[in-house]
């Protein structure tokens, strides 16, 4: 289908478009130019020293230093590192996950598929705050659930999950998997009841085994929803705050291995005790990730096919 | 064979997703002393101390917070849901100059969230002298690029005769508008619940914007938890239990409408 063929008169579009424009404008393009500004501004103006008349003659204005100061700081990097490790494995391990499922839900009957969907989404109902607090409660310890029932009959050691600094990531994107598989999957679901019965039909016919179905009916049927599905685990993985905020209580854990980016983003911005607030080096920070977003941009104009809407 | 594990992932599935949230409720009733044994499901006794004690606000004002978290957020969703449900009736289904920026505005705002700007968006909220109330979160939280893309999809598929149908009888394109977008209810509501939960989880953006006295839920449930406060843990488990029990119960009730919505929004 081809995008709208109809010619709307100008006064009805406004009308239907003013809104959305008016609050992008306000709420998203001002902060980041307010951010740009921001980030090109003297430090020590944003605290409390300007007061002190000490900085009266310095500029305001320090051109790129903030960026070096920021590319230069080694916690930087780790922060963006752990939050792509994050990012990667959670998008690479959801999206086959939910798809095994969506697979294993569809043979089911309505009322058993149902309850079982809405039994995997309740994870995502919850508060990311909540599934940490269980984590930390249920999961994780000497005691918790994934050493007792998962890693002491496999005969292993068990994991000290939350001290161990090999070990916070991944317990951290166990935590990211177990909140958005339902969600994923009930997409997927949707995406797959759009197959058409006739080449369900076909298939049968043929005789195609189960690879054959799953290689040629099933994951075309999803590919697009399972990219636009990616684009915004990676998104929402990278803004993430809550969940890893309340695990490890603002820190980054021990060595900072649990140090997401936007958590250190806070940690500039608004440090505890007697540290300055440095919202040039945070506004920095957050502009210096651009690229990354620039490559998701570039995937996601490759779902405007999927969008039929070109 | 196939079947039987098909049966078997589900269930397995399911049990991991519901059997701890089962611990947290019944954990709600147990000493500190039981909870540091996960392994442990009931309690010894029930006593609804925890629960009594939370709403009491003996600790902090929880019932406030749980209301200001349902008109934040419930305020948010509404108007989401009308924003990004005329942006995306437009886009669907009108030929117009500056259609394809419009779709790029609503693209950049799905992959430059609100979250990654929070900093200068805590600054610009300062300007405006907006920080501390309810309500300076509302607006901000009313755009969103997911919407416009989600009712896109949605509107898509009403049949093109329609709209030739209004245009014949002299019909404005927003009076066309105000006519078909009943016929989208599933597709509103399911928004509606999407957009509902992500701002009910929101937890950033009210740490930085919000005052003590509008306090949401993410930021009362943090601070139960705060190990200088010493509170018992049944206490932040009851509070976590009550904070999920809202949105569970209206996806619950609304569950087949949002399925039937998201197959047309999934059809590609």
């Amino acid at each position: 289908m081809a995008k709208g063929n109809s010619i709307g008169d100008a006064f009805s579009l406004v009308l239907l478009l003013g809104p959305f424009l008016g609050l992008w404008l306000l709420f998203w393009l001002v902060p980041l130019l307010l951010g740009v500004d921001l980030s090109l501004q003297n430090s020590a103006w944003h605290s409390e020293a300007v007061h002190e008349n000490q900085y009266a003659n310095a500029s305001k204005y320090v051109g790129s230093s903030n960026f070096q100061r920021v590319a230069e700081d080694p916690k930087f990097y780790k922060a963006v590192r752990n939050s792509t490790y994050y990012v990667v494995g959670t998008v690479l391990l959801i999206l086959p996950l939910a798809f095994a499922l969506a697979l294993s839900l569809r043979g089911m009957n309505r009322l058993p598929r149902g309850i079982f969907v809405f039994c995997l989404m309740v994870p995502g109902l919850a508060m990311p705050g909540v599934l940490s607090t269980l984590f930390y409660l249920f999961f994780h310890g000497r005691t918790g659930a994934l050493n007792h029932y998962l890693i002491i009959p496999l005969g292993l050691k068990p994991i000290n999950w939350m001290m161990d600094p090999h070990f916070i990531l991944p317990s951290m994107i166990l935590q990211s998997i177990w909140r958005w598989t339902g969600m994923v999957t009930l997409f997927f679901l949707c995406g797959m009841e759009s197959v058409p019965r006739w080449q369900l039909e076909a298939a049968r016919l043929e005789g195609a085994g189960t690879w054959l179905k799953i290689r040629s009916i099933w994951i075309p049927s999803i590919r697009n929803l399972g990219l636009f599905a990616g684009v915004f685990l990676a998104v929402d993985g990278f803004a993430s705050f809550s969940g890893a905020y309340v695990l490890l209580g603002g820190s980054g854990g021990i060595l900072d291995s649990g140090l997401l980016f936007v958590t250190y983003v806070y940690q500039v911005a608004f440090p505890g005790g007697g540290g300055r607030f440095d919202f040039p080096a945070a506004a920095a920070m957050s502009l210096m990730v651009a690229p990354a977003l620039a490559l998701l941009l570039f995937l996601t104009l490759r779902l405007r096919k999927f969008l039929s809407w070109e | 064979m196939i079947r039987l594990f098909a049966w078997f992932t589900a269930s397995l599935g399911a049990l991991l997703c519901l059997y701890p949230f089962l611990w947290m409720f019944l954990s709600s009733f147990k000493t500190n002393r039981e909870i540091y044994e996960p392994t442990l499901l009931f309690p010894q006794s029930y006593e609804w101390g925890a629960f009594a004690s939370l709403l009491n606000g003996e600790y902090l004002a929880f019932f406030q917070s749980f209301g200001n978290s349902l008109v934040l957020s419930g305020g948010q969703a509404f108007l989401a849901t009308m924003v990004s449900a005329g942006a995306g009736f437009a886009l669907a289904k009108f030929r117009f100059r500056w259609a394809g920026v419009f779709f790029f505005l609503a693209l950049m705002l799905i992959i430059f969230p609100k979250q990654s700007l929070a900093v200068s968006m805590f600054e610009w909220l300062g300007i405006l002298g907006w920080q501390g109330s309810l309500w300076s979160l509302m607006l901000p939280g009313a755009v969103t690029g997911l919407g416009v893309v989600f009712f896109l999809q949605l509107f898509r598929n009403l049949p093109d005769e329609w709209l030739e149908i209004a245009r014949i009888e002299g019909l404005s394109a927003w009076r066309t508008f105000q006519l078909l977008v009943p016929l989208a209810f599933p597709g509103l509501v399911t928004f509606f619940l999407l957009h509902f939960v992500l701002s009910w989880q929101e937890h950033l953006l009210p740490l930085l914007a919000l005052d003590e006295e509008s306090m949401t839920l993410p930021l009362a449930l943090t601070k139960l938890r705060d190990a200088s406060f010493r509170i018992p843990e049944a206490v932040s488990m009851a509070a976590a239990t009550l904070s999920i029990l809202p949105v569970a119960l209206m996806f619950a009730v609304c569950f087949r409408l949002m399925k039937s919505a998201l197959r047309e929004v999934t059809h590609s």
